[in-house]
């Protein structure tokens, strides 16, 4: 899971060479071997890794504030995204859904590297709602439907059907 | 403390342990008997003094059980005709006492007669005494009354009632029936919206309450309305069919063979044998068809032995059957029944609307939507929309060819028409052979289809309905495929054999129509007495 997610990253921020990338223990934490010999350990610090690497830093926040807010998602990600159980899907989704209302991307107004981790994290669960859900959680979809079609980031990943009109009414429960 | 104290504290507290309940008991008894002698002393002193000096005491009590005695000269004015143009009239009505207040020297009466209320006042003064009003105060909610009253206009609208504009001022008050002091359930919690009722907390009646005292929930007005608009339905339906020059018929529903195939069928013991309740009155639309009458529906119960507990089934509803022979195309028949539909719907929005806002205002919903003539999608064309829509983990909704529509299936599918076409109602055609009845006729184009289709309301199922098979020789290779014992459908395939028309038609549910219709989430809303595998009473 991880190991094509960082492929897909690595094409994402048009690094050409494929890493050597393993995974350790029952989690399957990614481990990279640079090539001095030194190795880096976890999801989040090898992304980060690759972005510099590709010399598109601005993925990591160009002002100190959005740089602490990637850091924040990136968190949220590792902490409360991944395994979740089926309860804390709907919180979290409604969180996502209220912090969402007024921004296209996560952090700022541009694409960061918070918006792929977040985006190939969730997959798994947005391609599982129903219409009436994802019409439920209308920011998430957006948000999801956009970065899925942002140029480069969607490798791996099967596409999500998103229907632009509403077809449910509001006041509906 | 000493230790024979600690000793006997610690028995005490166990025995008290033990016989808490009983002392708990013991206490209501004793409360109950001592509220018992308070009552009744109450009770004598007040007939004391009323005995003493009351003036008004021939104006009010309580009538002799009626048993036809008597034919007073008197008429009694219905609830809702009390208008403004009655002012200063004295009239007599008959109603029940719906909530009462005293407040001193008056007593104020909501008097409720089907969906209209009416405010009524006894005050203290030439034409009420004070035992009169305090009798008025102490009357048990929902018990009847006659009242004799003059009309008074009010300076300010009484919000809480239907007759807005007038009060009655009561002259004489006698109760025609008493209502038990306990209610089952009020009638005031019964009609209270549901979101309402969460945010202020205030108690909501659950639906199993409701129903196992279907008496009192049946007087609210909300069910007033579901139920005069049913009829409605029914009304609609039968002058539509009558004008277009249908026949009613009364079909038998104890049956030798199971119409829709074996399963779900009730069986009854027939003096020696065993029959069966009918589904449908399917075969003897048919035969009747057969027989010349060219044109028939039915209106009676129809039985479905399925375990489902849903918010959509019931074990025995109200179907509305229509039948007809066309000349060369089904779609004759599928025109006949949109037009009638259309035309129920039109009936109920032009002369229901009181109904429908009454319902409206407890379960609020969508004004029901339809286009004329109504939208016909083919069964290929709406799995296709469903597919490009449902692409849900590359595996999850690719329906097989012959695959019937899942229920979460067909509700999406109607959100979908409801946003392309702004339509509630729409006729889906030519389904999978395989999933429709053995009499079903397949198409001519594609055997593994079928002229058969179903109606929708809302995204939900209403009519299912089909060409028939009107070839003996068909329909028999038709119902060896389905593994049905010929013996048993003999009388039915025999009657295709001496000329049979060809001929199409569908089975409507009245209770889903209505509950569709109004936007309500169950069906046992919009049943009288619902029957489901759990409930066989009331």
């Amino acid at each position: 899971m991880a190991l094509r997610e960082l492929s897909s990253l690595e094409k994402f921020v048009g690094l050409k060479r494929q890493k050597k990338i393993s995974t350790q223990g029952e989690r399957k934490v990614p481990v990279l071997q640079n090539n001095n010999g030194s190795s880096l350990i976890g999801l989040v610090t090898i992304s980060s890794h690759l972005v510099s690497e590709a010399k598109k830093t601005e993925l990591l926040g160009e002002s100190v504030e959005q740089r602490a807010v990637v850091q924040q998602w990136l968190e949220y990600r590792l902490t409360r995204l991944d395994n979740c159980s089926q309860d804390e899907v709907n919180i979290i989704l409604t969180e996502l859904n209220e912090y969402l209302v007024d921004k296209v991307y996560l952090a700022g107004n541009s694409i960061t590297l918070a918006d792929a981790l977040m985006y190939y994290g969730i997959h798994h669960i947005i391609s599982e709602l129903a219409v009436q859900q994802k019409e439920k959680y209308l920011n998430v979809t957006r948000w999801f439907d956009h970065i899925q079609h942002y140029p480069g980031v969607r490798h791996h990943l099967p596409p999500v059907i998103v229907l632009r009109n509403r077809v449910y009414q509001s006041n509906q429960h | 403390m000493t230790k024979e104290q600690v000793k006997g504290s610690a028995e005490e507290e166990q025995q008290a342990a033990q016989s808490k309940k009983a002392l708990k008991k013991q206490q209501k008894e004793a409360e109950k008997a001592a509220k018992k002698a308070e009552k009744q002393a109450k009770l004598a002193a007040d007939q004391q003094t009323t005995e003493e000096d009351d003036f008004a005491q021939d104006r009010y009590g309580v009538y002799a059980l009626m048993q036809s005695q008597e034919k007073p000269d008197r008429s009694l004015v219905r609830v809702c005709e009390l208008t403004p143009d009655r002012a200063e009239q004295t009239v007599w009505v008959r109603a029940r006492v719906h909530t009462s207040r005293a407040k001193g020297k008056q007593c104020f009466l909501v008097l409720r007669q089907q969906q209209w209320n009416v405010q009524a006042l006894v005050a203290v003064g030439e034409k009420a005494s004070k035992q009169m009003v305090k009798f008025c105060a102490n009357i048990t909610k929902e018990s009847i009354v006659d009242v004799e009253a003059v009309v008074q206009k009010v300076e300010q609208k009484i919000e809480s009632c239907s007759q807005q504009d007038v009060e009655l001022h009561i002259q004489k008050l006698f109760v025609v029936s008493q209502a038990e002091p306990r209610l089952p359930l009020q009638l005031d919690d019964a009609v209270r919206p549901e979101v309402e009722g969460d945010e202020e907390g205030r108690a909501t009646v659950n639906q199993d309450t409701r129903l196992d005292n279907r008496v009192i929930d049946l007087r609210t007005t909300t069910s007033q309305a579901i139920f005069r608009l049913q009829s409605g339905v029914c009304q609609l339906f039968r002058d539509t069919l009558t004008k277009k020059g249908f026949v009613e018929i009364q079909t038998p529903k104890i049956i030798s063979a199971a119409s829709e195939g074996g399963a779900n069928v009730f069986t009854v013991s027939y003096f020696k044998t065993s029959a069966y309740l009918a589904q449908s009155p399917q075969l003897y639309k048919q035969m009747c068809i057969c027989a010349d009458f060219d044109k028939v529906f039915c209106v009676g119960p129809v039985f479905r032995a399925e375990d489902s507990n849903t918010h959509r089934h019931l074990t025995e509803f109200v179907g509305l059957d229509i039948e007809m022979a066309f000349n060369y195309h089904y779609h004759e028949v599928i025109d006949s029944i949109t037009d009638t539909m259309v035309q129920i719907f039109k009936g109920l929005r032009d002369n229901f609307q009181t109904e429908i806002q009454t319902v409206c205002k407890q379960y609020p919903s969508e004004p029901f939507k339809f286009l004329e003539p109504t939208l016909r999608l083919e069964f290929t064309e709406a799995v296709g929309v469903l597919e490009a829509v449902a692409l849900l983990r590359s595996a999850g909704v690719e329906m097989g060819d012959e695959e019937d529509l899942s229920t979460p299936n067909e509700k999406l599918l109607g959100r979908l028409v409801k946003e392309k076409y702004d339509t509630d109602f729409y006729v889906l055609d030519k389904y999978p052979l395989a999933v429709r009845p053995f009499y079903t006729m397949p198409d001519p184009q594609n055997p593994k289809y079928s002229n058969s289709y179903d109606m929708f309301m809302r995204g939900e199922e209403i009519l299912s309905g089909a060409q028939r098979v009107h070839d003996a020789q068909l329909l028999t290779e038709r119902a060896l495929h389905h593994s049905i014992d010929l013996e048993k459908i003999k009388a039915y395939i025999d009657s295709f054999r001496y000329g049979a028309p060809p001929h199409a038609g569908g089975g409507i549910g009245l209770e889903r129509v209505t509950m569709l219709y109004l936007g309500l989430h169950n069906v046992r809303q919009t049943s009288m007495f619902p029957r489901d595998p759990k409930r066989l009473t009331p």
